[in-house]
């Protein structure tokens, strides 16, 4: 009789059963959270060290970081965010900070909200960092590091043309142009490089003075006079010749870490470059970033870059990549020490910031606070919405810079870069 | 006699300067791989001690061996089914002409135009859909039907003699054994350029398997070269030694196969 | 009536040979350009996207960036797809002399460059090429200049640049074609024509290069096709700059769909736009070749 019962139908209920629980366990038992990033020994490294962190505590659990180059990295995403389909989607990405809303408005539904989860507190975090990420009231990342701006320069350098760091201390950009030129007569040395594809600078100086190339609702500033009047001090800066012209991030790096030029003004990530030159150790020092004297709201601190951790909503270990991020990166403070000291990293959980790493000197830099000195830079740099279209303005902006250093009419400049923003915001 | 000998000394000192300009980043590129990241930036031109150190370096952040097997079996299946499939198609092209095939021939050259990026999202859609992403046949298959190379092979049936043809029909061969016992000893050295350049072209294709490789076992060394060059403090002196190890695959099946260049139709009919 | 049968065979027998190459095409090509095809009349953000009808043709008319965009292109092929033909067909020829010393070795020097991986050839032509390069250092010590050339500053010379680092790169590579086609020329009516007295040049008019049309041909179309589209050297050499004299179709597809706010639809159409450029320049040359194989 008992036979009879098993029916066709409850054998194989008894099947599916039995196999869904094995598939339940065998997935329980190898978790694994994909991790995109794209710099080996930088986030990479990083996101390896929590992993290990957070492996230890969960041993079912496997993070599996995979590099790829930046730009790469972008298209990838990009790419299969756009053909609908999840298959070989990270279960964690790690995307910049400025392409942050566009990825979140042009791909609604694609990142889990992580605010919704309750497992991460936010006050945790500086304030710009969670603004950056939220749409709608929802915020979607998990904050990395900071872009932290600071004037980089070779104390040995400017010493030589009688400087001292107290008079680098909270200058403008026109002092620092003043600096240059008596640096180049006494040493014969450029104070700065810069790339003209690039329009790194014009950024900083945009966000000391809490100013972007958009309203707060997204239209375009351009023709607004805080833009107009950052662009003229920068406009300023590349007609002052105290620069190298360079092309490229190779030439860009090659032309302060060897030597042929005095330093440069940029975010705090640079710090690994600059480091790996151990030879040069006590010959660097770091100032605050110059301020736009012409703009009062202008501050001496400000940002360029920094990035974010996202989780995809389609992730197949989803539940352990929230925990994860949540675990290590929402709280460890020992972590954030770790990855200070070995990767350069600068977090924003405001939390780390007591950790001993952060108040150690650092005998590179001539033995300055070099990080608490950052911290106290990270709290007064004001906070911006990057919009959606960053890319787009750099793009009209970078068209008009060799213009500009030829000492091209700002008035011109700003119309065309006006011209052209407005026809590719669409 | 007098002029044949300026002529001749010309004609070396030409392809000297030639062979030099070619050949000077290739000696920097290995000059390279000797130097310190430093030095290379410094401008350094002559040979450093780096050389093992960069490799090390380089194998303490890839597997050298999982790449080159990638990289090695994606590029010699895809040659090998790019040869046959577009051989046959290029001379079908040529030899049984209709007006209808030429209408397909000319849709497939314009085709031939459209930037990859256009297509690429609509192909990673076909391969999730038939469950390949992350996998080598996702990065072969679409890769054999090169219609650039049917191109070429069909450009180059136009110099295959009608005669060997008519006499081996007299003679009772199939089409299949003309095609294959007279059409491709004869175009030896068509199958050897292509040869190169198909493999070439697999070895350091790029954009597709970037899309569609996901991990690290499945990667390919030119995507892990690429990577190597964006971090924020690149060593070059590693790139370098990477880039060096990445060039020599193709390097070597040119060497091997530039002979064929030298063996004239004459001699392969003989 | 036995005549018609025979055609009949050999369209069936056209067929089999191009079957699986048709096939594959059909599977991987057909599909993706379909899709692309209805893209182009999309518009939208990523995957918010609604039928547009002609707004992104409307669009392109109206696009500064996609007319400067096209003018470089075009300037880039019209300049420099003649020089390196020509230079690789020359090329062959004179490696295809048996009596000359050291053909091997100069045949692998000039083939290196198409080696060479991206990677390497644009770190390193950027740094030949920087202000205090190797370049300038050359041409002023040959007294050629006297200030050193902002090849990676300057719009004019930025593109003089792209033209030098594709000539080099592709020169050799369009050789091969050249060689491998040299080979199928009988030797013995060269030696024919030299008893008979006629000189080289006249040698090389009448012989090699009618011999050579078919590859001709090949290479000038698949070069105008590979200059059209046109990407690795800009993007990674002067990434389309300064002043975007060097942004070509392709680099301003990539930043449409991957760089700026993804606006996949508007990148399809430009990419149709190219697209329309071969078939003309493709239906041009074809002719060109037939007309003067009928006169």
């Amino acid at each position: 009789m008992r036979m009879k019962s098993l029916t066709r139908r409850n054998v194989l209920a008894a099947a599916l059963a039995s196999a869904s629980f094995f598939a339940a366990t065998a997935s329980y038992a190898a978790t694994t959270v994909t991790v995109w990033c794209w710099d080996k020994n930088f986030n990479g490294a990083t996101m390896k060290e929590a992993g290990d962190r957070y492996t230890k505590a969960h041993p079912d659990v496997t993070i599996n970081v995979v590099d790829f180059a930046k730009a790469d990295l972008e298209q990838k995403l990009q790419a299969q965010l756009a053909s609908g389909t999840t298959d070989g989607l990270p279960d964690i990405v790690l995307i910049e900070d400025y392409g942050a809303q566009k990825y979140l408005q042009s791909f609604t539904k694609a990142f889990e909200p992580l605010s919704d989860t309750g497992k991460i507190d936010y006050k945790g975090f500086a304030d710009y960092k969670v603004a950056l990420a939220t749409l709608n009231g929802k915020t979607y990342s998990l904050p990395f590091d900071s872009g932290d701006s600071a004037l980089f320069y070779r104390s040995d350098y400017l010493a030589q043309a009688g400087y001292k760091a107290e008079d680098l201390n909270n200058i403008t950009w026109d002092k620092l142009i003043e600096i240059g030129k008596a640096v180049e007569a006494k040493t014969g040395h450029k104070l700065l490089d810069i790339d003209l594809n690039d329009t790194g600078l014009l950024r900083i100086m945009m966000q000391s003075a809490g100013t972007w190339y958009f309203t707060p609702d997204g239209k375009s500033a351009i023709d607004s006079p805080a833009f107009k009047t950052v662009l003229t001090q920068y406009a300023k800066l590349l007609q002052s010749g105290i620069y190298m012209p360079v092309s490229g991030w190779a030439d860009y790096t090659g032309g302060f870490t060897s030597g042929k030029v005095a330093g440069t003004v940029t975010g705090v990530w640079i710090v690994g470059t600059i480091k790996a030159n151990a030879d040069q150790s006590g010959k660097w020092g770091i100032a605050p970033t110059p301020r736009v004297g012409d703009i009062k709201e202008s501050v001496n601190a400000s940002n360029l870059g920094g990035s974010s951790w996202y989780v995809l909503s389609s992730a197949k270990s989803k539940d352990a990549a929230v925990d994860f991020l949540g675990t290590i990166w929402g709280k460890d403070k020992d972590f954030y020490q770790k990855i200070l000291i070995g990767q350069g990293a600068l977090g924003t959980l405001l939390a780390a910031r007591e950790g001993d790493a952060y108040k150690a000197s650092d005998a590179f830099f001539g033995g300055a606070p070099v990080w608490q000195n950052f911290s106290n830079w990270l709290a007064k740099i004001p906070g911006i919405n990057y919009g959606t279209f960053t890319n787009e303005a750099d793009a009209a902006v970078a068209a008009q810079l060799p213009g500009l250093a030829k000492g091209g009419s700002v008035d011109d400049a700003v119309k065309a870069i006006d011209a052209q923003l407005k026809q590719q915001m669409q | 006699m007098r002029n044949g000998l300026v002529h001749k000394i010309g004609v070396n000192a030409a392809l000297a300067i030639a062979s030099f300009v070619s050949v000077f980043p290739f000696f920097w590129l290995m000059v390279g791989a000797t130097n310190t990241s430093a030095e290379i930036l410094r401008g350094k031109t002559s040979v450093g001690g780096a050389l093992s150190n960069n490799f090390q370096h380089l194998t303490e952040q890839v597997s050298l061996l999982t790449l080159f097997y990638n990289s090695s079996k994606i590029s010699i299946i895809a040659t090998v089914l790019t040869l046959i499939v577009a051989s046959l198609a290029g001379y079908g092209f040529e030899i049984f002409k209709t007006r209808w095939s030429e209408r397909v021939f000319a849709a497939l050259l314009a085709m031939l135009s459209i930037p990859f990026a256009a297509l690429m999202i609509p192909l990673f859609v076909t391969m999730a859909e038939v469950h390949l992403i992350n996998t080598h046949a996702a990065v072969i298959l679409p890769s054999i039907a090169s219609i650039f190379v049917i191109f070429y092979f069909r450009q180059a049936s136009k110099s295959f003699p009608g005669e060997l043809r008519d006499a081996a029909r007299v003679d009772g061969l199939k089409e299949w054994q003309i095609f294959l016992h007279v059409y491709v000893p004869v175009m030896r050295s068509t199958y050897a350029a292509a040869t190169i350049i198909v493999f070439m072209a697999n070895w350091n294709n790029y954009l597709w398997p970037l899309i569609v490789l996901q991990t690290n076992e499945t990667k390919t060394v030119t995507l892990a070269v690429a990577s190597l060059l964006t971090a924020y403090t690149p060593d070059y002196g590693v790139v370098m030694v990477a880039t060096t190890l990445a060039t020599l695959p193709t390097l070597i099946i040119f060497f091997a196969l530039q002979r064929q260049f030298v063996q004239g139709l004459l001699g392969s009919v003989k | 009536m036995a005549k018609a049968t025979a055609s009949r065979r050999d369209t069936m027998m056209g067929w089999a040979f191009t079957g699986p190459a048709l096939v594959l095409l059909g599977l991987f090509l057909l599909y993706p350009i379909g899709y692309s095809l209805w893209m182009s009349f999309q518009v939208g953000k990523g995957t918010n996207l609604s039928f547009g009808g002609l707004a992104n043709i409307w669009r392109l008319t109206q696009d500064s960036v996609f007319q400067h965009a096209l003018l470089n292109t075009f300037t880039l092929l019209v300049v420099q797809v003649p020089i390196m033909i020509s230079l690789a067909m020359l090329l062959a020829v004179a490696l295809n002399d048996s009596r000359l010393w050291g053909r091997s070795l100069f045949r692998t020097a000039i083939f290196l460059p198409c080696v060479t991986s991206l990677v390497a050839y644009s770190v390193l032509f950027k740094s030949m090429f920087a202000l205090d390069g190797v370049v300038n250092s050359f041409l002023e010590f040959l007294h050629v200049i006297e200030q050193p050339i902002p090849w990676l500053a300057d719009p004019f010379w930025a593109k003089i640049l792209i033209i030098l680092a594709i000539t080099w790169r592709w020169t050799g590579y369009n050789m091969i074609f050249f060689l491998a086609a040299l080979q199928n020329i009988d030797p013995s009516i060269y030696e024919a024509a030299r008893i008979d007295g006629i000189p080289r040049w006249a040698q090389f008019a009448r012989i090699t290069l009618p011999a050579l049309k078919p590859v001709v041909l090949f290479t000038t179309v698949t070069s105008t096709i590979g200059t059209l589209q046109l990407f690795d050297e800009v993007n990674n050499i002067t990434q389309g700059g300064p002043s975007d004299s060097t942004l070509t179709l392709s680099l301003y597809i990539y930043n449409l769909s991957f760089k700026f706010m993804p606006s996949f639809g508007y990148a399809a159409t430009v990419s149709y736009v190219i697209v329309v450029l071969v078939a003309v320049l493709t239906f041009v040359q074809f002719v060109a070749a037939r007309e003067r194989r009928r006169t």
